[in-house]
């Protein structure tokens, strides 16, 4: 039987959702599951629409996460189209992660 | 002729059909003249990357100033599935098919940047297109590609797409050939990919056994957004290739380096007698001539624009050149300016030597204009498409949904526009149409981007003559 665990998804406005992920589904599919719109692109792991950053807890992605430099990975931050829950976490999401790991060129 | 409209009111659109002879027209002087003033036109519309992001759509947008919808968006396409990145798209047949006898201009082959997802929209009725097939994003993995980009109808009953990376979205890329007939996958279009690894936009030119194609970067590397990072460790092109089209083979290599990194939109002369054409460099924001000479192929920068000092920001910012556009008589280049914040026209009459003869500024970085009918201008000039007889450019202002969320964070809350001149090619010079304003801020179910934009019946982008 999978596990479930609690991963608390933390909105930009301060607003949280909690819903229940198991071990061998990735965070989407249980949001999209449960109705919970968060963002996504590829799927699998290539694109960074998802990134969402990890701030308690431990995921695992099930794919390599192409899409993050070793840096942002160090730095915590995840993807969740491609991650499965280790154990409750929170997660930081929103669809404007994806460019605050990068920044703006030039500025 | 296909032409853009059935002679159509807004109340009797659904039911009359084209007198279609074929999908084309003999040359692009005909198409120029004799199709008619648009009427529609589709418009990409991600939603990726919003605040909302819901599904993203193919937008219908009314063209016709004698209609009371005039400058809105009519309709919508909804796409089955959330994430594609609609992005560029193309159509099953185009005048390189005119002499192909019971082809039309029918359908839209729509994919998704991220998703690798292809759609069919059987656009017969142009005010009411369907949903007719998918093709699902594991159907193409199974070629060891992704990331589809610019789709162009080929002679023999195919369809090609540029293909910018392989099934787990690192290089090599490709291209991916489609049949006309049922949009079955029938694998690669290329025999032999040479030294080519990264590909991005594509041109043909039959007559001359000619294929170019140009350069973005890896799909996990432009994806998530743009890093310089990655420009400094080459992870982005700064090349063109020459293909042959009937060998379907690569043959040369034209290597920019520093004056053409990231060269984006590929235009060849609409006139099928010339070999030459341009690719906009973006992020180098030098327009490339490459032109055959002596059976191989050279280049050289023609338009040279410099980076410019902004008060906010550290360093100076280059213009960068996203879309160029040749018109169906060849006479003008115009290209975007996406981080500026300008539309440029040059007179190409002497092709190796554009002269700048107009521009106009909204939006962006540096444009004086920043509104346009009260409402901010998010984003700057991008996409762009010219109307057939040369006289009305439109554009949008959205890039890509990461680099928009970068550069232009407010497209994700607000959406993005579409704009239009008013273009005097008699006169050489153009102005803005302050009367147009289309906002996907206000689509049917939350805020849009909106990227590449095609009329019903062909434009200046979409065809091909033998």
């Amino acid at each position: 039987m999978a596990a479930t665990h609690a991963i608390e998804l933390v909105w930009p406005d301060g607003g949280t959702e909690t819903i229940r992920v198991r071990d061998d589904e990735t965070v989407v599919d249980a949001a999209t599951e449960a109705d919970v719109a968060v963002p996504y692109g590829c799927l699998y792991g290539v694109c960074g629409t998802c990134t969402a950053a990890l701030l308690d807890g431990d995921v695992s992605h099930r794919k390599p996460p192409r899409a993050l430099k070793p840096r942002s990975l160090d730095a915590g931050y995840v993807l969740p189209c491609i991650a499965t829950p280790d154990s409750d976490c929170r997660l930081r999401v929103g669809h404007e992660i994806q460019a605050e790991v990068l920044g703006t060129p030039w500025k | 002729m296909s032409t853009d409209e059935h002679t159509h009111s807004t109340e009797d659109h659904d039911h009359e059909h084209h007198e279609v002879e074929g999908p084309g027209y003999p040359t692009p002087a005909a198409m120029r003249t004799e199709s008619g003033r648009e009427k529609t036109a589709y418009v990409m519309a991600p939603r990726v990357g919003m605040e909302d992001a819901g599904a993203d759509f193919v937008g219908i947008v009314d063209l016709d100033p004698t209609s009371d919808s005039y400058s809105e968006l009519i309709d919508t396409v909804e796409m089955p599935n959330r994430g594609d990145e609609l992005h560029h798209f193309g159509w099953n047949a185009c005048s390189s098919s005119c002499h192909a006898e019971g082809l039309s201009r029918q359908y839209l082959v729509v994919p998704g940047q991220r998703s690798s997802r292809i759609h069919i929209i059987d656009a017969e009725d142009p005010r009411n297109p369907e949903m007719v097939k998918v093709i699902e994003p594991e159907e193409v993995f199974e070629h060891d590609l992704s990331a589809p980009h610019t789709v162009h109808c080929v002679p023999g009953g195919k369809v090609v797409i540029s293909m910018l990376g392989d099934a787990e979205g690192e290089l090599p890329g490709g291209f991916l050939q489609l049949d006309q007939d049922d949009f079955s996958i029938d694998g690669h279009w290329e025999a032999d990919r040479g030294d080519m690894e990264m590909n991005y936009d594509y041109w043909y030119q039959p007559r001359h056994d000619v294929v170019i194609s140009s350069e973005w970067a890896a799909p996990n590397t432009y994806y998530p957004g743009f890093d310089l990072e990655d420009v400094e460790d080459g992870e982005y092109g700064d090349s063109i290739h020459i293909w042959s089209w009937d060998d379907r083979e690569h043959l040369q290599t034209l290597e920019f380096g520093e004056q053409g990194r990231i060269p984006l939109e590929v235009r060849m002369s609409h006139n099928p007698e010339e070999t030459q054409g341009y690719v906009g460099a973006a992020l180098s924001s030098n327009i490339i001539r490459f032109y055959e000479d002596n059976g191989s192929w050279d280049w050289d920068v023609v338009i040279d624009e410099e980076p410019r000092e902004h008060e906010d920001w550290d360093m100076p910012v280059p213009p960068l050149i996203t879309d160029i556009l040749l018109s169906l008589d060849d006479q003008y280049l115009f290209f975007s300016n996406w981080l500026h914040g300008d539309v440029r026209m040059y007179d190409v009459s002497d092709a190796a030597n554009p002269r700048l003869v107009d521009q106009v500024w909204a939006g962006g970085l540096f444009g004086d204009r920043q509104q346009v009918q009260g409402e901010e201008i998010r984003g700057a000039p991008q996409m762009l498409q010219l109307s057939r007889d040369g006289r009305r450019l439109y554009w949008t202002t959205s890039l890509f949904s990461s680099w928009d969320n970068q550069f232009f964070p407010d497209i994700a809350d607000e959406g993005s526009l579409m704009l239009k001149a008013d273009v005097y090619p008699d006169e050489g010079r153009m102005e803005l149409d302050e009367e147009f304003l289309v906002d996907f801020g206000d689509a049917p179910g939350g805020p849009a981007r909106a990227h590449e934009i095609r009329w019903p019946g062909g434009d200046c982008t979409s065809d091909v003559w033998q």
